[in-house]
């Protein structure tokens, strides 16, 4: 039996920079580990999250070289919170710029949550740039998955953190919780904003762990966090991903079939359920599933970290 | 009201049975002709002088475990045991007929009078919490607690949400073993496909729906999947009455008057002492069916276990009931 892995010690980066992308944004990105390894690109979740530098833990860093960068309005990245020039394919396209900027010619990509999402998108837009594709907490961005989450599904499982959710919103309101947030979370009125950005915050964070982490809830309730997080989160999911079909991210895995791929998947991820991944799995028979029996949706689960690290190390000297 | 949250432990005692109280023996055994047709199995365990408790168990149709007793202080408790019209070692086996909620509730009144108990304890999860539910609105004048676990109302909603959208997010895998069973186009109202089989005069279809109707349940009943529980669904004896007993009461809709009559009428139990005890990941009887109950009866207290799916054997939620039945000895 193989030892179970744990994350990889903190580091930091040899090199960080600004990457100007539209006459708007401009992007934060970073390199760590080995700048002569095999190259991966990590992307981050929500959207709207940001970068953590945990997140490099994940990677062999003598093995690899380490790209972490902020998408289009959070982390870092500038200007913050922005809607505008804000879309799927916009982050997409970001991508090959930061690409051809660091010289590479093609990279692992990692990514979990929305991060799977977009690292859908992009692999399936650009194959030929990707050497593996390793996927956490599959999230197709349909309606379906949207409506479990933020209208009824989870709720049945967290009635009490459903609760505090609801709270913001009248009743009157309610049928349709994810537009109702969004007039709000693109108010003029600030106190509005922030405390619709922290309801719709916390909501994703005490719903992420198996059990729930204080820590992690009172972090997603900070202003630093839950605004960009939240605006761009809703204005993505108003606008159905901007996605030109519902299933689009399905119907398109035959770009990518050819592509090594790891699906880690928590048992009881009640973010982004098992279904989603399932499907996937069976569009996708050659990627390896692995279903976490004892976690949720969070990368940092005891259980989903251990087999994203064993499936970078799997892949170093690929 | 009061919701609190059980200790979390992320690494529970590998027995999970450790936090009950040890296996006992009966110290008597009956038979109880409540009509015609059904014949009952009953025992008493514990204490013959101690308060009485009892036990109903799940399903409809899942009859009684010897492990059943273990929730009770043996000293302090009078516990009583029963199986249910068809399950168990009750008889005629898997019957349907004169099957129906008002007859248990019924049965439960005709045994405590057998046993000359004036009042008792109610302690029941999942099928369990809607009979002792169903019982106590009944007969409340006869009831001195409530403990109630994976809570179940028999709404459409809770029903949908199990034979429907709601577990099959979470067990895409175990859902497509369940749906396997009934061809494509029938696949519109599954429990009455299911039911068809269930009924069937062809023994073998009636025995690969009840293994697969049985095999659903009992792979998302864990936090964690427990294989051993799994062979359970290899005895005919066991899946044959649970599948076409629980599949009966779905197919009636629980016998009730309305969807919300369980809910509603909680009117008559607001004095009983009532104590409910529901995992976080019970993904058979979400905690919303829990959370619903516990706000008609707020003055019971709701105890979320972190770590527990819809199994009362699982260490977080044992643990608590039995934390739950000491403080009411």
């Amino acid at each position: 039996m193989l030892s179970r892995r744990a994350l990889y010690p903190e580091i930091e980066p040899y090199r960080t920079g600004m990457l100007q992308v539209s006459g708007l944004h401009n992007l934060y990105y970073e390199e760590s580990g080995n700048p002569h390894g095999k190259p991966v690109v990590f992307l981050h979740g929500g959207p709207g999250s940001g970068t953590d530098p945990r997140q490099r833990c994940f990677f062999d860093p003598e093995a690899y070289r380490i790209v972490l960068f902020d998408q289009r309005g959070c982390g870092r990245s500038t200007p913050n919170a922005e809607l505008r020039e804000n879309t799927t394919w916009d982050l997409v396209a970001d991508i090959e710029r930061l690409r051809a900027h660091l010289l590479i010619e093609r990279w692992q990509v990692f990514g979990g949550s929305w991060g799977s999402t977009l690292a859908l998108a992009y692999a399936q837009t650009h194959p030929r740039r990707v050497t593996e594709l390793v996927l956490r907490g599959i999230f197709l961005l349909r309606r379906s998955e949207l409506l479990w989450f933020y209208q009824d599904g989870a709720s049945a499982l967290f009635p009490d953190a459903w609760e505090r959710f609801l709270a913001p919103i009248p009743a009157a309101e309610r049928s349709d919780l994810m537009r109702a947030y969004h007039r709000r979370l693109t108010s003029d009125d600030e106190a509005v904003q922030r405390e619709a950005a922290r309801a719709w915050s916390v909501w994703e964070a005490a719903t992420s762990f198996l059990l729930q982490r204080e820590d992690h809830i009172a972090h997603a309730a900070t202003d630093d966090f839950s605004l960009a997080f939240s605006r761009i989160e809703a204005h993505y999911f108003v606008h159905r991903g901007f996605l030109e079909r519902e299933q689009q991210l399905l119907e398109n895995v035959g770009r990518l079939r050819q592509i090594p791929g790891v699906i880690v998947q928590g048992r009881y991820d009640v973010v982004c359920p098992l279904h989603s991944a399932w499907q996937l799995h069976r569009a996708w028979p050659e990627a390896d599933l692995q279903i976490i029996p004892d976690a949720g949706h969070s990368a940092f689960e005891p259980g989903i970290l251990e087999a994203l690290v064993a499936a970078t190390d799997r892949f170093a000297d690929r | 009201m009061v919701a609190r949250t059980a200790h979390s432990v992320p690494h529970r005692a590998a027995d999970p049975l450790a936090g009950l109280y040890p296996a006992i023996e009966p110290y008597h055994l009956g038979r109880l002709g409540v009509d015609a047709r059904h014949d009952l199995y009953f025992e008493e365990s514990g204490n013959p002088a101690g308060k009485p408790v009892v036990f109903l168990h799940g399903g409809p149709g899942g009859g009684t475990d010897p492990k059943h007793r273990r929730f009770f202080d043996p000293r302090h408790y009078r516990i009583i045991l029963f199986d249910q019209r068809g399950c168990g070692q009750s008889e005629p086996f898997a019957s349907l007929e004169d099957n129906t909620t008002w007859h248990l509730v019924d049965d439960i009144e005709r045994l405590r009078e057998h046993l000359g108990i004036d009042r008792w304890q109610v302690f029941g999860g999942s099928w369990g919490s809607t009979l002792g539910v169903a019982y106590a609105e009944a007969y409340p004048e006869r009831v001195t607690e409530l403990v109630l676990r994976g809570i179940f109302m028999f709404t459409e909603r809770e029903a949908q949400w199990f034979y429907g959208r709601g577990t099959r997010m979470l067990f895409p895998d175990a859902w497509d073993a369940f749906v396997s069973v009934i061809p494509e186009a029938e696949r519109g109202d599954l429990i009455s496909a299911y039911y068809d089989r269930l009924t069937s005069d062809n023994p073998r279809t009636r025995a690969e729906a009840a293994r697969a109707w049985s095999m659903w349940e009992t792979r998302v009943a864990s936090l964690v999947a427990d294989e051993a529980s799994l062979s359970h669904c290899d005895d005919l004896d066991f899946t044959l009455a649970f599948a076409r007993i629980e599949c009966h009461y779905f197919v009636n809709k629980g016998f009730l008057a309305h969807e919300q009559q369980l809910l509603e009428d909680t009117v008559k139990i607001q004095h009983i002492p009532t104590t409910i005890v529901h995992g976080r990941y019970d993904v058979i009887c979400p905690l919303e069916n829990a959370w619903d109950l516990h706000r008609k009866l707020p003055r019971s207290e709701l105890i979320i276990v972190p770590d527990g799916g819809h199994s009362a054997f699982e260490p977080g939620v044992a643990s608590a009931l039995r934390e739950a039945t000491d403080r009411f000895r």
